[in-house]
């Protein structure tokens, strides 16, 4: 087998960084490298120089210390399927993957807390704690396969997260090595709080750009007592978007209150989990409502009102788990499912007042009109977490450049009524530029001076989260008017 | 919007080009590819990935090298060969795909072009060749190197060599496979030679022709024996054609695309005359059912008939499971588990019906196996051809195996073969056995309780 041979490299690099890791652990094939040129974000694609495998924080901070001292440009890996791009190799970084630390290091069930590796899988921990009754919250819709510590750098939401708060209300403490290979312990197992600045939410969400998660403490929650789930069909969006607003005005807090239109349902119906649902709604909601079980009940009567008063078309109640179950898995893989209607999708995610729903929904639609591609929309309603999804097809010359002016048109439209340009996923390379919707230079300056304390030759993830300072643009801008004079 | 913005993308540095390197005929599909977005919901799925955690050895990775080939990325080559190779064949992907990206059909095309633009030389051309094109298509060959096996077995050779420890000079896989080896008895297709149909027992309601496979014929031929008896209890004629052949999964999956389309038109032509074509080996049946894709570029004027025929092909525990089967008497006290073989669980959908058939044995307690539909390493003979990355799938499957069974059930030879290896190199004591077989011991028991009334 080729394995045998692998190391025959000349580069000096690869050598040293083989005798880290061990021969086995590292990548530096081109056909290797190649399945390492994106990752959920597919529009831009580079190629890493290489990709090492540590086992341990010890390795993970010897290979930082090396690629720092012979100043290589390096970055880290969970599963990969962040959707804006964050674990691009834009600069033909070293890829540091962490999928081999994927250990469940301890589970604190009187502290309510549980210890992994970063590699660990999002669903695996909550399958591992269900039967002592415990469960963690925060759930992606990648689940099934993404990493805690990718949550972490992204500080990913979910479904459920409209009650229970994104990543970064469930870490309770990290372990993280620097951008030169030092190892440092932020925030301390299972206390709340502790003096000095929010590192542990500084940490959190910076989309792997200030050190590298080896270690990652998270809350753990009980399951609660009863949970009931309700799936509406709407014949008008504008009714479906007004009834979410009213759920919420009601007093209710639902665990999750998730929306799908039309062509989102068309999506999910005709890949691997349908359930069903009538072709030619709308809008969908899926409305799910958790806690004591005294009050359930009347929480569900009072949505069922909700949606009646707002027209629904027909509306039901889980009858029971397998039904529900059925329900999340044709939602949470809907992004996937649309490959079975185009070959190519770009997920954009902005945050908008709910109150303001109806409205960019139909700029949304009239964005759609004017690029003249198909847009579906799955999100998070009950947060005001949108999900275009701009459908498109690589092949025909031109659309995705179309594809990615319409996602920023869309981005644009949840800025103007003062909502953000991300509410889970991430900048990434993606939305770098629209970073400067919500922004202004010295708000965008004052966070690159945090970065320059963590992160300061900038090898780690360079080229992420924020605009680059002179771009292009305003070089040539520059550069014309120093002509001019 | 601010279109200056727009320049600071730079215009990526490999995505230019799109010639294909595929260079022959039958060429990965366009379209298979064109419905994976990357979204990484394959990658828990998959064996392969699981033990190396690396992308190229993972659903979504593989796909995207596929892909990169033919956008003139990457070249037909021998480091490309390594993650096309190592997949398992075993589609978990296939079911865990939120969009139903056809994976191994892409692998298997995939791997045609590398047999095509690389074939194999040296010694590995050899063995392939013996096996799969001097072996397996030819039943009488294969019954006389049974004949061989079985001279071995009884002869007192086979005592012999395990006491000269001459097996320790194999390899440590094909030392346990030696070991594990069934006692090869008459195949049913030599035994049903001058029946064309063996008649049902009491009335008959349904004729079917049984696909009696290869390798299992001579290998596990008393599961074929099992199968017939049940199949024949619950009022089926069944036709044994003799001149069916292997179904040419092993040649597929090896990238010998030629032959196993010549395979396929013959089994096409041998089961012209039947309405329902009976199997009960998993990768076999599934074969069977995919013939359509062997002819979507090459000989397309035989697809119409394989997409015909493979609407025929049922597995054993479904055609029972629909049609209806006597539910025995007897009781059978026994505690097992059941494995769902991957060409059975995610290449035909069946599930259930294998379960269904077990409890409806009396006395049978089944206990549930974690991640059932895991492989075991099997796939075909890829524990012969990878055997280490075989052992670490099959290590993590028997992890699963509850320790208190004595049988494990399931409907495939080649995982048969493989989950006894586990269990005589983990020291388990289960017996391995075919769904079918647990249902026909049932009856041969009530049979005989009816006699000694």
């Amino acid at each position: 087998m080729r394995r045998k041979k692998r190391l025959q490299t000349n580069d000096k690099h690869i050598k040293n960084l083989a005798a880290i890791v061990g021969e086995k652990e590292i990548l530096f094939h081109k056909e290797d490298l190649t399945a390492y040129e994106n990752d959920g974000f597919t529009i831009h694609s580079y190629l890493p120089k290489a990709v090492v495998f540590p086992k341990n924080t010890e390795e993970t901070a010897e290979i930082v210390s090396y690629l720092s001292r012979n100043d290589l440009p390096f970055l880290a890996r969970g599963a990969g399927t962040g959707l804006s791009g964050g674990a691009v190799p834009l600069n033909g970084e070293v890829i540091i993957s962490l999928v081999k630390m994927k250990r469940l290091l301890n589970v604190d069930l009187k502290n309510r807390c549980a210890v992994v590796e970063p590699g660990y899988v999002n669903l695996t921990l909550t399958n591992s704690i269900s039967d002592k009754g415990y469960y963690y919250a925060p759930d992606p819709s990648s689940q099934y396969c993404c990493t805690i510590g990718g949550n972490v750098a992204e500080n990913a939401g979910g479904a459920h997260c409209l009650k229970y708060g994104v990543t970064t209300n469930h870490i309770l403490g990290l372990e993280v090595v620097t951008p030169d290979g030092a190892i440092i312990e932020i925030g301390k197992n299972g206390i709340m709080d502790v003096p000095g600045y929010d590192l542990l939410g500084i940490l959190t969400g910076s989309e792997g750009t200030l050190g590298i998660v080896t270690k990652i403490t998270v809350r753990i929650l009980t399951h609660p007592e009863e949970k009931k789930t309700v799936l509406a069909y709407f014949d008008d969006v504008a009714d479906g978007s007004q009834a979410v607003s009213d759920i919420v005005s009601e007093g209710i807090v639902p665990a999750a209150l998730e929306m799908m239109d039309g062509t989102a349902i068309e999506a999910v119906e005709s890949a691997a989990y349908p359930v069903g649902h009538p072709k030619d709604i709308e809008a969908l909601l899926l409305i799910e409502v958790d806690g004591i079980s005294a009050g359930i009940e009347e929480q569900i009567n009072k949505i069922l009102d909700v949606c009646e008063k707002r027209n629904v078309r027909s509306v039901k109640v889980a009858e029971d788990e397998q039904e529900r179950a059925r329900w999340w898995a044709n939602r949470k893989t809907g992004f996937g499912a649309m490959g079975a209607i185009s070959p190519d999708y770009l997920v954009q995610d902005g945050v908008i007042p709910r109150s303001t729903l109806p409205q960019v929904l139909g700029r949304i639609r009239e964005i759609s009109q004017e690029y003249g591609l198909r847009i579906a929309n799955i999100f998070h309603a009950g947060d005001g977490n949108l999900h275009p999804l701009i459908l498109f097809d690589s092949r025909i010359p031109g659309e995705t450049d179309k594809a990615l002016e319409a996602g920023s048109a869309c981005l644009q439209a949840c800025a103007d009524v003062g909502g953000s340009i991300t509410g889970e996923h991430g900048v990434g390379i993606e939305k770098r530029e629209e970073m400067r919707f919500v922004f202004s230079d010295k708000e965008i300056e004052a966070q690159t001076n945090i970065r320059e304390v963590f992160n300061p030759y900038y090898l780690l993830n360079a080229g992420k989260l924020f605009p680059s300072p002179g771009r292009c643009g305003e070089v040539k801008k520059e550069e014309k008017a120093a002509a001019s004079k | 919007m601010d279109t200056d913005g727009k320049t600071a993308f730079e215009e990526p540095p490999c995505s230019t080009s799109q010639l294909s390197n595929y260079l022959w005929r039958d060429k990965p599909d366009e379209d298979k590819w064109a419905d994976c977005v990357h979204c990484g919901m394959c990658l828990e799925a998959c064996p392969t990935y699981e033990i190396t955690g690396q992308e190229q050895h993972s659903p979504r990775g593989r796909v995207h090298l596929i892909k990169a080939v033919a956008e003139g990325k990457l070249e037909v080559s021998e480091p490309f060969t390594d993650p096309v190779f190592a997949c398992l064949d075993c589609k978990a992907c296939t079911t865990a795909c939120p969009a139903d990206v056809d994976v191994g059909g892409l692998i298997e095309e995939a791997r045609g072009q590398i047999r095509q633009a690389m074939p194999l030389t040296g010694w590995r051309k050899g063995v392939s060749r013996f096996f799969l094109h001097g072996l397996f298509p030819h039943p009488g060959r294969l019954q006389f190197f049974g004949n061989l096996l079985k001279f071995y077995q009884k002869s007192g050779v086979q005592t012999l060599v395990r006491k000269t420890g001459m097996l320790k000079a194999m390899p440590e896989h094909l030392e346990l496979m030696e070991a594990v080896m069934p006692e090869v008895q008459e195949p049913i297709r030599k035994k049903y030679k001058h029946e064309t149909v063996v008649k049902a027992d009491t009335e008959s309601k349904r004729e079917i022709a049984f696909f009696s496979g290869c390798v299992m014929d001579v290998m596990f031929s008393d599961v074929n024996e099992s199968t017939i008896n049940v199949l024949t209890r619950n009022g089926n004629d069944v036709a044994v054609p003799q001149n069916q052949t292997c179904c040419g999964a092993l040649h597929v999956h090896a990238g010998d695309r030629d032959m196993g389309r010549k395979l396929a038109k013959q089994n096409m032509e041998a089961f012209k005359q039947a309405d329902t074509v009976v199997g009960n080996a998993a990768g076999c049946g599934c074969m069977l059912k995919e013939y359509p894709e062997l002819f979507r570029e090459v000989d397309t004027e035989w697809r119409e008939k394989a997409e015909a025929f493979a609407e025929k092909v049922v597995d054993v525990s479904k055609y029972l499971h629909d049609t209806g089967y006597d539910k025995p008497t007897a009781e059978l006290n026994t505690r097992l588990t059941y494995h769902d073989a991957c060409h059975l669980a995610h290449g035909q959908g069946v599930r259930q019906e294998p379960r269904e058939i077990l409890l409806d044995v009396p006395g049978v307690e089944m206990v549930p196996m974690e991640n059932a539909d895991r492989c075991c390493g099997s796939a075909g003979i890829y524990n012969i051809t990878n055997p280490e990355m075989a052992e670490d799938v099959l290590e993590s499957k028997m992890k699963n195996v509850p320790e208190e069974v004595e049988m494990i059930s399931m409907g495939n030879p080649g995982c048969m073969l493989q989950m006894a290896m586990g269990v005589k190199k983990y020291g388990r004591s289960a017996n391995v056995v075919h769904t079918v077989q647990l249902l026909d011991w049932a009856y041969q028991k009530e049979e005989e309780q009816r006699r000694q009334e």
